[in-house]
């Protein structure tokens, strides 16, 4: 447990001259399409998942407007209810499987694994090109199934609606989320083998950043989960073109199991999909805090403890769908115990903000407001764990606002904070401090505008799904849109103000938020391999030494953005958020 | 170490081959970890269905080729031990020993996969297939009717029948295509004995696919074993 | 665990007796072909066994729990000798266990819900 701030000493180390840009870097290394096709560097790659996920976010999100807007009036604004399945479905499977799942392990964690461990790649560098190919192969087949008119199933792809009834294009879908499903693997395999193998010398576990621990627990449940996906929607696939299958009520066949298979992963992969923003966090708000993360074992081993725990509860989503009353009460319990780590994580955080030296830059904002919108989350999940709650609340908008907190104001916060913490690492340029403080500021707002209504709803008992709804539901359903409106606007923002940056943004120095980790230690952006090959990190301290002053390596840290002088609270406390990190910039010169 | 920091077969963001070599294993044995959980689904699904029509399954399971399911698990036990005896041939540098074993390994696969095909023939021959259409011309289904079981649960084994031994199959093809890329690697001298793990991985995921067969085995081909119903 | 590259768990030195090829020390443990052999018979042995035994019946209710006690010591006789388990790293050895416990962990709740789903409650 480090010391607390007020009662930091005097600079223990020099800071240590600004690195020269390197050059070449691995963006300016070469410039053809084809380098970019057939790189195996770990940093290009998550660049290629940055461009191809953003691509399918938007592609929800425009999915999520159809559904929002039709939602209007009470028996349909715009759409027939054919199509608002289809616009449903679409939204889920886009935003899951091929927006949420891939976007921290796929982007932040490719290109931030290797550096923050203190290695000049992944361990198999070919296996995660691969990946993303395989992705870019299933989301292939993911936007043949939309632009052929859709699915209509919802995401869970229940049979035997799936396998018997459903005329849409359910076996290019199904097959696309079997092969992403690939790309998952690959990926986590070699995030796994890349820590256990590949850390610098004196990069203990218990020194790993915890961005590094989440990813490990993230890619321990792609490892063990997405296999038993992989197995039903081949089942499924064969059941549907063959007519008869294992799912097939009339042979006797448990159309139940279906679900028992598909939950076995699609509850842990929530946890894929918030585990990494949860490392994210971790990362900002101790960086932010100007502190040590409070209780550090405590929260790396809750994220391997949701990893496991996470794989206990799946049939929590199945509690009305006829499985054994036993069996129910089983799984509540198990379900209310993942609750016990996560409010773990919940606790360190706050305690890591508590008399720290905040600043609010876009990243902190966004941290901040996943904490505040995970908490919201992660209480309400309770209600549907208890099993007598759950027969009211089951497959109403409360589960849908449910998981939006957690999903949306989690894992989608969390995101954006992580591209907002380390966009001038990859890009060495620094965005609008302005513009992207009002874009946390929109998207939280604008968050709160959708979802909270939806608690109302389902708590009054409008089913999820349903295209139409009884009239005195309107109004809500309108501030839902109408919040849905807003948060749009709030994710269109970053998507002007990020790209000008590259253009016009100051340069930003190899470590501008004057942070701990290795991935700081190189220019930014950073060089081919990393790292000064003829001169390897070699790792001496904890990675959260803010009270010290001190960075990985044991050197001292530049002046943070926002504060007079790095590790000097006092200073904070008289001229506070005067500048954005770009004036600091140019000042962090020997 | 200089032997080992300098050799040519190390790849460039490895420190030494021993670093190398563990990645490479590690590797190997989380996809095998997938790969278990990939068929966990499915003997899971197995052993619910196998709980619930206890004697409908054990009643199908006799009409299964036990002969030619024995001399596969023979052939697949075997292949096993050569395999695991090309990489002691790569770790030795003994190349001709190498092939001899990869190749034996492959021809024993291959002859599984042959086996498996006259199974799958005499199958289809004696409509053991679980589409109603022609399940009904079958001997299964007039013995079970006689029986007084359920036909439709019958079928539901042959569903798994099929589909447990077809993605086997699958396993078995990938890995007969993953040894003669590993010969071809040999002829190009990209085996030396300090890259004999690439042997090795390739080993670990035919031992599994092997380990996965004798856990089908009695599954699907011993459960009704001590019936005195089926072709026998 | 210890940093792999202080404690390389492949650099140890080979068994003595056995060739390492001018002692690289990358090539570690080679098989002898006689042990090998004996694990080979064992689990050819093991299934001739299997065979008997589901075909007299003799067992009855416990023939399936005794055809998967036998799969399971011929799948370890095969991790252990033919995957070199015996000689694998910790974590080599810990992806494998942790494999079967998930394995575990999906059929054990599996059979939560499918043994007791027709039990009527009271």
């Amino acid at each position: 447990m480090t010391t607390a701030v007020t009662t930091a000493g005097p600079k223990i180390a020099p800071v240590p001259p600004e690195p020269p840009p390197a050059e070449p870097n691995y963006l300016n290394v070469s410039y053809s399409l084809w380098s970019w096709l057939t790189t195996v560097d770990h940093k290009r790659i998550g660049l290629l998942y940055l461009i191809s996920i953003s691509v399918f976010f938007v592609a929800g999100g425009v999915a999520a407007g159809v559904v929002r807007l039709n939602l209007l009036s009470p028996d349909g604004a715009f759409v027939n209810e054919d199509t608002y399945n289809r616009a449903f479905t679409g939204h889920g499977v886009l935003m899951l499987f091929f927006f949420l799942i891939p976007a921290v392990p796929g982007v932040l964690g490719n290109f931030l694994i290797p550096m923050m461990i203190g290695a000049k790649d992944l361990a198999f560098p070919k296996l995660n090109l691969a990946s993303w190919y395989v992705f870019m192969v299933g989301a292939g087949f993911g936007v043949w199934a939309l632009l052929a008119g859709g699915i209509d199933t919802g995401w869970t792809l229940y049979p035997p609606y799936s396998s018997r009834s459903s005329t849409s294009n359910v076996i290019p879908g199904v097959f696309g989320v079997f092969i992403s499903g690939f790309s998952s693997i690959m990926t986590g395999l070699n995030i796994m083998v890349t820590v256990h193998k590949m850390r610098a010398p004196g990069m203990t576990w218990g020194r790993l950043p915890l961005f590094v621990w989440s990813l490990y627990a993230t890619s321990l449940i792609q490892l063990l989960g997405t296999p038993v996906v992989a197995i039903t929607t081949v089942l499924l696939m064969v059941e549907r073109v063959a007519g008869i299958g294992i799912f097939d009520p009339m042979i006797g066949g448990d159309p139940v199991l279906f679900q028992h298979l598909f939950w076995f992963y699609s509850h842990p992969a929530v946890y894929i999909m918030i585990l990494p923003g949860m490392g994210v966090i971790s990362e900002v708000l101790t960086c932010f805090s100007r502190k040590n993360i409070f209780g550090y074992h405590a929260v790396a081993w809750s994220s391997m403890g949701i990893a496991v725990v996470g794989f206990l509860l799946w049939a929590h989503h199945m509690f009305v769908a006829g499985i054994s009353f036993y069996s129910a009460l089983l799984f509540s319990f198990l379900s209310m115990l993942v609750a016990v780590p996560s409010a773990i994580k919940v606790f360190n955080w706050t305690g890591t903000l508590y008399r720290g030296s905040i600043t609010f830059q876009a990243p902190m904002l966004f941290g901040l407001g996943f904490v505040v919108l995970f908490v919201i989350g992660g209480l309400t999940g309770l209600f549907l764990a208890t099993l007598g709650t759950d027969i009211h609340l089951h497959d109403t908008y409360f589960v849908v606002a449910h998981f939006h907190f957690v999903m949306v104001g989690g894992m989608v916060l969390g995101y954006m904070a992580g591209i907002h913490f380390w966009w001038p690492k990859m890009f060495g340029v620094m965005y609008s401090d302005w513009w992207s403080r009002v874009a946390a500021a929109i998207i939280i707002v604008g968050f709160f505008l959708t979802f909270v209504p939806q608690f109302v709803l389902g708590y009054h008992g409008m089913p999820r799904r349903y295209p139409n709804y009884p009239a005195e539901f309107q109004v809500y359903n309108v501030m839902s849109t109408a919040g849905a409106s807003i948060l749009g606007l709030g994710y269109l923002l970053p998507a002007f103000y990020l790209p000008l940056s590259l253009v016009f943004g100051k340069k930003a120095g190899a470590n501008p938020w004057s942070a701990t980790g290795l991935e700081w230690v190189s220019p930014s952006p950073p060089p081919l391999f990393n790292f000064d090959e003829a001169n390897m990190p070699v790792v001496v301290c904890g990675p959260y030494e803010y009270a010290l002053g001190v960075d990985q390596l044991g050197r001292g840290l530049p002046p943070g953005p926002g504060l007079g002088e790095a590790n000097d609270p006092a200073s904070k406390s008289e001229a506070p958020a005067a500048p954005g990190p770009m004036k600091k910039e140019t000042e962090v010169v020997g | 170490m200089s032997a080992s920091t300098h050799s040519p077969v190390l790849k460039h963001h490895f420190g030494d081959l021993g670093q190398q070599h563990a990645s490479e294993r590690l590797g190997m044995w989380m996809f095998l970890a997938t790969e278990v959980l990939f068929f966990a689904g499915l003997f899971g699904a197995y052993a619910c269905y196998r709980l619930w029509y206890a004697s409908e399954f054990e009643f199908a399971s006799a009409f299964m080729n036990l002969k030619i399911a024995s001399i596969n698990t023979v052939l697949l036990v075997t292949s096993s031990l050569t395999m695991t005896l090309a990489i002691r041939a790569a770790k030795l540098g003994n190349k001709s020993g190498l092939y001899t074993h990869l190749l034996l390994t492959f021809a024993l696969g291959t002859g599984f996969m042959v086996l498996k095909g006259f199974e799958y023939a005499h199958d289809f021959h004696e409509s053991y297939l679980p589409g109603e259409g022609t399940f009904v011309h079958s001997n299964m289904q007039t013995e079970a009717v006689a029986r007084g079981l359920d036909t439709g649960k019958v079928r539901l084994f042959l569903c798994f029948y099929y589909i447990m031994t077809g993605i086997h199959g699958i396993h078995i093809v990938i890995g007969l295509g993953c040894i003669l890329w590993l010969v071809q690697q040999a002829y190009a001298n990209k085996i030396p004995p300090e890259n004999y793990s690439t042997v090795e991985v390739v080993s670990l995921y035919w031992h599994l696919v092997d380990a996965i067969w004798l856990f089908l085995m009695p599954l699907l081909y011993l459960a009704g074993a001590h019936l005195k119903v089926g072709p026998h | 665990m210890a940093n792999p590259h202080t404690t390389p768990a492949t650099a140890t030195p080979p068994a003595a007796g056995h060739d390492t090829h001018g002692g690289h020390g990358v090539i570690g443990h080679v098989d002898s072909p006689g042990l090998l052999f004996v694990v080979f018979l064992v689990v050819i042995g093991l299934f001739a066994a299997n065979v008997a035994m589901s075909t007299s019946g003799a067992l009855g209710k416990y023939t399936l729990f005794a055809q998967l006690a036998i799969g399971a010591v011929q799948a370890t006789f095969v991790g252990l000798y033919f995957m070199h388990l015996r000689h694998g790293d910790k974590v080599v050895v810990l992806t494998a266990l942790a494999s079967v416990f998930w394995m575990g962990i999906l059929f054990v709740l599996f059979m939560s819900d499918y043994m007791t789903r027709n039990r009527v409650m009271g």
